[in-house]
């Protein structure tokens, strides 16, 4: 048969057919592509698969520019945060004590101004262990003039950054009277707060830090308003599931609260996304979305450990249930000081689990 | 011989000769992607009834987290304008893509491809200049970090850096430690995009998708698509809707109830198995379901 047909069906079938021609030349392609199994994905290209993403070396700091005048340290604990300009240097918690010179120095590459404040957002040694021999390197301006003739409590050690903290923080940082401190005197918090807010305008914005209850009573986290980051501490701990405790005031409740306070403060940029960033306590730097998955994540935990608790289940049944299983790839840790089995412990506990 | 090529006709040998030159592309290698381009309508993996799973590999704890998820997820103010990841968008509707190169303009070597993707306004860049990814401690977002490679005409994309993002929109997630290799192939006027998901935490095995197809389209319209934050939704602020385990009615975890192949409900919850052909004739020996679904089942 001649290849005559309708002026349309001439137009239109050598057209169809090279799509399906086409279509059938992908299909055999593909065929031939190689599909690796979960453990040894293919090799692709001249590219190192999957590509590797660099963390800093143990013993090593890394810094990052957040956005506005706020960097991020890594590597030293938990993670630091730098806001620095005219004014001088204000740094979110100080790392952990072996870190301090490291830390002293990835400072100094982001501003030789002088250190005048640290925040401390938890009490915890990765994040305060940097505390003494940090703040000794900075210099807070008085507020008033020292008046020695009133006796110490009118001396003013200007001779150091300022350390600020929620006031039950500094309780337990300094312990009680005959115990060891946690940590060196002349890195205790000596600008306490004790209402639902402090703030401060430093570096040409304003400084909000907010008493945000999480892995214990004392929490905090800062909001550069200017810059739109903040600082979170241990409220978002993206590398797992967080320390509470429980004896500190710590509880899952203030920490969904609190999640959603953050989360009231992050405005997006679009998309649930960008926008104001998050300096976690640990883990990548982060934005609402990620805030929001991580609030999901802990309701959802908190919701199933409370169900159980009401059905009268005992701690060795509700662990037995796993309430955290579709999380415990992501966040869950089997040995360590802190393991999957005691957070669900410390849920359990913090919603009225008693058995 | 002769007289079989006479009966075939001109049009048939015209045919041939474009089959061939197509097949023996490997010959034009680097094609350029950039381009307006126009999806093709495809087949949407399963069958469309809600939670259902067959053929997507997911692990024990991709499944756990699949029976939690409420479809009141949606009306979460802070999720209201979650976009389609661009991984899903490939593949979601609306996805009209357009793609640019960067060209360095001293060497005019190419620096990279942008992409713009219709649906909810996503945005990559496939860097082609050898830069290596971000250090683990940099943000992660819906398009990831993208990086591209060419095997001969075929340009190999890999993605790190993602958000945690949906494979299917009822609860059937991948996480943020997810790499995506996304192979990209344009033949004359087609473009071809096979796209393998690794995710070790909700996969049990690599999810291969091959049914992205668009074709070249210069007068094609790219209408914005954006999207406002929700301030008052169905949903009280600070709840997170969601099912206790084993309490999930999603109408695919329901083994009585019949989609509209009469999947059986041990496909309908996915898995590896799920993905291979074998699985067809496992298939035919478990009992169909005879129930109908109730009305809204299903998703399309």
């Amino acid at each position: 048969m001649p290849f005559v047909h309708s002026p349309a069906r001439r137009v239109h079938r050598p057209a169809s057919a090279l799509a399906i021609a086409a279509a059938v030349c992908l299909a055999l392609a593909s065929l031939g592509q190689e599909v690796a199994t979960q453990g040894t994905p293919a090799a692709g290209g001249p590219t190192v698969w999957p590509p590797r993403s660099s963390a800093p070396a143990p013993g090593e700091v890394q810094i990052l520019p957040v956005q506005g005048k706020v960097h991020m340290i890594v590597g030293a604990g938990a993670n630091i945060t730098v806001q620095a300009g005219d004014d001088g240097v204000l740094l979110v918690d100080t790392g952990l004590a072996s870190m301090s010179d490291k830390v002293l120095a990835a400072m100094k590459t982001i501003s030789t101004r002088p250190l005048r404040y640290i925040v401390d957002t938890t009490e915890f040694e990765d994040h305060v262990g940097g505390n003494a021999a940090i703040a000794d390197t900075g210099e807070i301006i008085p507020f008033r003039e020292p008046n020695y003739s009133a006796g110490p409590q009118g001396a003013l050690d200007t001779t150091k950054a300022s350390v600020i903290s929620y006031y039950t923080m500094f309780h337990r940082l300094a312990g009680p009277t005959g115990r060891t401190p946690k940590i060196p005197e002349l890195g205790w918090p000596d600008n306490t707060y004790s209402i639902a807010q402090k703030r401060l305008y430093f570096n040409d914005e304003a400084v909000v830090i907010m008493h945000q209850p999480s892995n214990t009573d004392g929490n905090s986290i800062v909001f550069f308003r200017k810059s739109d980051v903040v600082s979170a501490g241990d409220l978002l701990d993206l590398t797992g599931y967080p320390v509470i405790d429980i004896e500190a005031g710590g509880s899952i409740t203030a920490f969904v609260e609190s999640l959603n306070r953050l989360i009231d403060v992050a405005i997006p940029a679009a998309n649930a996304a960008g926008g104001t960033l998050i300096v976690p306590g640990h883990g990548r730097l982060a934005d609402h979305a990620e805030v929001v998955y991580y609030r999901d994540m802990m309701t959802v935990i908190r919701d199933r450990v409370q169900d159980m608790v009401k059905k009268g289940m005992t701690l060795s049944q509700v662990k037995a249930a796993r309430p955290t299983r579709d999380y415990d790839r992501r966040y869950g840790r089997a040995t360590g000081p802190w393991t999957t089995e005691t957070f669900v412990e410390a849920v359990y506990r913090s919603v009225g689990g008693s058995r | 011989m002769g007289a079989s090529m006479g009966r075939q006709g001109p049009g048939r040998l015209l045919l041939t000769a474009a089959v061939v030159a197509i097949c023996s592309h490997p010959g034009l290698a680097q094609v350029d992607i950039a381009g307006l381009w126009r999806p093709l309508p495809r087949n949407q993996d399963g069958s469309g009834m809600i939670g259902d799973a067959a053929g997507v590999p997911l692990s024990a704890e991709g499944r756990w987290r699949a029976q939690s998820w409420s479809p009141d997820d949606f009306d979460v103010a802070e999720w209201v304008c979650r976009p389609h990841a661009w991984d899903y968008s490939l593949e979601g509707p609306l996805s009209p893509v357009r793609f640019w190169p960067e060209i360095d303009q001293p060497t005019q070597k190419l620096v990279a491809y942008h992409g713009h993707i219709n649906m909810m306004e996503q945005e990559t860049s496939i860097w082609m200049d050898g830069r290596p990814h971000p250090p683990a401690h940099a943000p992660h977002t819906w398009s990831g970090f993208s990086t591209g490679a060419w095997e001969g005409n075929t340009l190999v994309v890999t993605t790190t850096h993602l958000k945690e993002a949906y494979i299917r929109r009822y609860g059937l997630m991948r996480s943020d430690q997810s790499v995506v290799h996304t192979r990209w192939r344009r033949v004359g006027n087609y473009l071809q995009a096979t796209s393998i998901l690794y995710d070790s935490v909700y996969l049990a095995e690599p999810y291969v998708r091959t049914t992205m197809m668009w074709v070249f389209d210069s007068a094609m319209v790219m209408a914005p698509y954006p999207c406002e934050e929700a301030t008052e939704t169905a949903v009280p602020r600070g709840t997170v809707p969601h099912f206790l385990p084993g309490q999930s009615p999603l109408p695919a975890l329901n083994p009585k109830f019949a989609d509209r192949f009469g999947t059986p409900y041990e496909a309908r919850v996915g898995g590896p198995e799920t993905m291979y052909p074998e699985f067809i004739a496992k298939m035919k020996t478990f009992a169909k379901p005879t129930v109908p679904a109730p009305e809204g089942a299903a998703e399309r």
